[in-house]
């Protein structure tokens, strides 16, 4: 705790009010006041004098007075708060009745209760500072992990204990619940031969939501050591008197979400103050914990509706179709990148790659709209480059402008590929020769933004292949774009026949160094010898 | 202890944020974007340009001469500018390098933003 500014708000009255309120309490027997002397006192004439505690005043023995001021038969001494080295005596030099002593006394009866007050003001400041900052901290982080552990670390030193542990339930993508916890003050090895504390009868009321658990001996408690197979501690626990428990419950659900433990081999180590400190460090830790919660599940629901969107490549007799997703490996940047595969009437199949600009639930349901109307366009047949004007013009409806890049193209046996792109990245042919041809690049417009698309074709024959992507594979912020294309093109010229999923996913390794910051998507279509029906 | 809590893990993210810095000049008013303009960037852009909308310049520069990457999401920016401002306020486009004018090529939006190779250029241009 820090010391108050002067003379702001200090316990007792001002110093020099003092001494001129004190000057005037001197009085000799026959009740008339007598003179008084002041006198600076430096610090190492306080020394003999008992501790004053700041500012007051004390009350010298005779011997003590002797010392100060010779002379002098009667003395009070007044410390000023403002000036901790120095203090000033009053002092008279003839003879005095008790009144000064019976004001001194009732200065200092009253000053001390003011003291306290004060002290223990001070102290409930301290202890919401310490938990604002705690809160402020644990509220604006998402990462569970990193989360749990810091308010465990806060928690465990803010209520004095020798080591505390965080118990906490999560959900996983199968909806089935899981504990883990997180330790402070031990390593974690003194406790991974223990088995996860169950719902016994010490344990229960924290798990169960049902308060704060605060001894002064848990081993005392007649809770304690109910049950088999430990009847207590497990040999090799670390030793426990004093504990504190306190339930960490979800301020939105009211679901217990974890529970706090504090232990210390000493007794009697938590007061009510810690008990009040660990609860207000719970609390911030449900708020942190459910925010936590939610954002994971917002990113695991745009996850799994991308996911959920993209279609299995159906099996195309005389074509050997891979298709890869990977979601960005950062996790939060889910974007709208599709592909599909849609079979036509009269032997002829439809590739489609597509990238809707931004991300999360906006960009994926965009995306499922213009994936559903290019499924609808194409399975009546409609030439590619009308596909892709009618789905352009379909966008400009929406409410928002987008912004949608696709890559169609259609492949029959006996025609080839004919194909329209609506600002998407060039598709890469690769000839039973081995050379490489980039299709497509600069046609048109994007989807939303262009009106004319304009077709070409390109021959297919057996032992050729065709991939599409997105844009995630070739560029970065730290990927220039041209360059990634050249690089791509190498690898294609170097991909293994037949092109398998493995294959796939090493390319994209390769071309990302393990690290895509944007989702990736691909098609690659190979075209069987031989097998064309 | 942690500072701020970091919300992504991005393994980008100590490189220097983009910005946008609105600049007055006689001509009009010229947005000068820096650093990557993805999705990060793009709503700062949104709402630079509408700033700039209501101030009413004779001319509103585009200028992405510091740009280091053009996603396609600042490029939907780059058109939505375009289609909204444009019957009012002249808008156009600074880009020079590969790293900006090759997105814009492979989209064709070459076809319908303003062009020009220096900031000099697009004040200048009648």
């Amino acid at each position: 705790m820090t010391a108050p500014p002067p003379g702001t708000d200090g316990p007792g009255p001002d110093a020099d009010a003092l001494l001129t309120a004190l000057a005037g309490v001197f009085t000799a027997p026959d009740g008339e006041r007598v003179p008084v002397e002041r006198v600076a006192l430096g610090p190492e004439r306080l020394a003999g004098l008992p501790a004053a505690g700041g500012s007051g005043v004390l009350v010298p023995d005779d011997a003590q007075l002797a010392v100060l001021v010779p002379g002098a038969t009667a003395g009070l001494v007044v410390v000023d708060r403002e000036d901790p080295g120095g203090a000033t005596a009053l002092v008279t030099r003839v003879p005095v009745d008790r009144t000064h002593l019976v004001a001194a006394e009732a200065v200092v009866t009253a000053t001390d209760g003011l003291r306290s007050a004060l002290a223990a003001l001070r102290a409930e400041a301290a202890v919401i500072d310490a938990l604002q900052s705690v809160g402020r901290r644990l509220t604006a982080q998402l990462d569970i992990d990193q989360l749990v552990q810091e308010a465990t670390d806060a928690a465990t030193t803010a209520v004095g204990a020798a080591f505390g542990a965080f118990f906490y339930n999560l959900i996983n993508q199968f909806g089935e619940s899981y504990t883990l916890y997180t330790l402070s003050g031990v390593p974690r090895e003194a406790f991974s031969r223990f088995p996860m504390p169950r719902n016994t009868l010490v344990f229960a009321p924290t798990f169960d939501g049902e308060g704060t658990v605060r001894s002064d001996d848990i081993t005392a408690d007649p809770r304690f050591g109910r049950n088999a197979p430990y009847r207590g501690m497990p040999e090799g626990h670390l030793p426990v008197s004093s504990y504190l428990a306190v339930s960490v419950i979800s301020p939105t659900s009211g679901e217990v979400l974890g529970g706090f433990f504090f232990g210390h081999p000493g007794r009697a180590r938590f007061t009510s103050r810690h008990e009040y400190l660990a609860e207000g460090i719970a609390g911030y830790s449900a708020i942190a914990l459910d925010n936590a919660q939610l954002y994971e599940r917002e990113r695991n629901f745009t996850r799994e509706l991308s996911r959920s969107m993209l279609p299995e490549a159906p099996a195309v007799p005389g074509l050997d179709v891979v298709t890869r997703y990977l979601p960005a490996a950062t996790g939060h940047k889910i974007g709208g990148d599709w592909f599909d595969v849609i079979p036509l009437d009269g032997g002829g199949t439809a590739i489609v790659i597509g990238d809707v600009v931004g991300h999360g639930v906006t960009a994926a349901t965009i995306m499922g709209q213009v994936r559903t109307a290019i499924r609808a366009y194409a399975v009546l047949g409609l030439a590619p480059s009308d596909v892709l004007r009618y789905v352009s013009a379909l966008l400009e409806t929406f409410a928002e402008p987008t912004f949608v890049t696709c890559f169609y193209a259609v492949l029959r046996p006996d025609e080839g590929l004919v194909y329209a792109n609506a600002g998407h990245l060039p598709a890469v042919l690769r000839r039973a020769d081995g050379t490489i041809e980039q299709l497509g690049e600069a046609m048109a417009q994007p989807l939303g933004v262009g009106r004319a698309f304009s077709e070409r074709s390109a021959g297919f024959p057996p032992g050729a292949d065709l991939l599409l992507y997105t844009d995630g594979l070739v560029e970065s912020r730290t990927r220039d774009l041209t360059q990634g294309i050249e690089w791509l093109l190498e690898a294609v010229a170097a991909l293994p026949r037949p092109v398998t999923a493995a294959a796939c996913d090493d390319l994209v390794a390769s071309l990302t160094g393990g690290v895509h910051d944007d989702d990736v998507a691909l098609v690659h279509v190979h075209r069987a010898d031989g097998a064309a029906p | 202890m942690t500072g701020r809590g970091s919300v992504d893990g991005d393994p980008f993210e100590d490189e220097p944020a983009g910005s946008v810095a609105l600049d007055e000049v006689p001509e009009g008013i010229v947005l000068a974007v820096s650093g990557a303009l993805d999705l990060a960037l793009a709503p700062t852009v949104r709402r630079s340009v509408e700033r700039a909308a209501r101030l009413r310049p004779a001319l509103l520069v585009l200028d992405l001469t510091a740009v280091t990457f053009l996603a396609s999401s600042g490029m939907a920016e780059l058109v939505r500018t375009h289609r909204q401002l444009g019957g009012e306020i002249p808008v156009r486009v600074v880009a020079t390098g590969r790293l900006v004018l090759r997105p814009l090529e492979l989209t064709r939006l070459t076809d319908e933003l303003a062009i020009h190779a220096t900031l000099a250029d697009a004040l200048a241009a009648g």
